[in-house]
């Protein structure tokens, strides 16, 4: 099935510069529809009141960590088949055990080209 | 013989000696917690390393963006397809350089919290009062950007996330 690039797309960080690129790469790709959060609590109040098709997150975020939105993420009836993918520049083995035991789709290292954002994507959502 | 003059002026300083030599050791006792072996390879040297990398990433970060600008200059917009092919090339390379940003504010954000600690002890000699104690890297998930040769890059990250996929 083709991917929706009308599908609302919620991308989380706390440095500005990294929702800009990421939203800028998004358009580039062809999605039209992005919103912004820069924290967890941010981005699960805008979960709560919008149907997403896809959540890019930052991991090291206050509040509300990246890893701590996925877990209630996956732990939310509404939101549990939600595709996740973390983009952050947390790189340990454990981190990515722990994202992945937690319900994370797709993990990108940061610093990360256009090239790696595309492919990723299209493991999780299918080929666009 | 001594004079009683002499001894007072013995006594007085082999008194002042003593204490010059407990302040010594309250101030050493004050800094413990710095020289604390853990906190200085964990933190202090950590810290010069974040800043070292931080340095080095801005600079690659700006070379790669001048290099992209200076491929702009050269386009021959006499063909426009391979003119906006190029462009498009060059414009992802710099949003991508931009990425730096995000990197090296999470490593002065390191050195920020190393310094404030230290700081913070410091400010406590010089008032008086009890060291606070310093942090030590814990068991958290949150390590922030890895220094060079201490991360695992993108292929491994597949290789682990389809491991475990394969698991399930």
């Amino acid at each position: 099935m083709a991917v929706n690039m009308k599908m609302p797309i919620l991308i989380v960080d706390d440095y500005k510069t990294m929702l800009r690129i990421v939203r800028n790469l998004l358009t580039k790709l062809g999605f039209s529809d992005i919103d912004e959060a820069t924290d967890g609590m941010d981005a699960l109040a805008k979960l709560k009141n919008r149907n997403y098709g896809l959540v890019v997150s930052d991991w090291n975020m206050q509040p509300m960590t990246g890893y701590e939105l996925l877990q209630k993420v996956r732990g939310d009836d509404r939101l549990k088949s939600l595709p996740f993918v973390m983009v952050t520049a947390e790189s340990k083995v454990e981190n990515v055990i722990a994202a992945r035991q937690a319900g994370v789709n797709n993990y990108i290292i940061k610093p990360f080209s256009a090239e790696v954002l595309k492919a990723k994507l299209k493991t999780v959502l299918g080929d666009f | 013989m001594m004079g009683k003059g002499k001894l007072d002026l013995v006594e007085r300083l082999t008194n002042e000696c003593i204490d010059l030599c407990q302040t010594v050791l309250r101030g050493r006792k004050r800094l413990e917690p710095l020289l604390d072996p853990a906190f200085r390879t964990q933190k202090l040297l950590r810290a010069v390393n974040e800043q070292k990398t931080a340095v080095n990433e801005m600079e690659a970060a700006v070379d790669r963006i001048i290099a992209a600008v200076e491929r702009m200059s050269e386009i021959d917009f006499s063909d426009a397809a391979a003119a906006e092919q190029q462009l498009s090339a060059c414009c992802d390379e710099i949003m991508e350089a931009c990425c730096f940003q995000d990197l090296t504010g999470q490593r002065m954000s390191q050195v920020n919290d190393t310094l404030n600690e230290v700081e913070a002890v410091l400010a406590s000699i010089a008032d008086g009062r009890a060291s606070p104690q310093v942090s030590v890297a814990g068991e958290s998930l949150l390590n922030g950007p890895a220094l060079p040769g201490n991360g695992v890059e993108q292929d491994v990250v597949d290789r682990l996330l389809a491991t475990s996929e394969g698991r399930r």
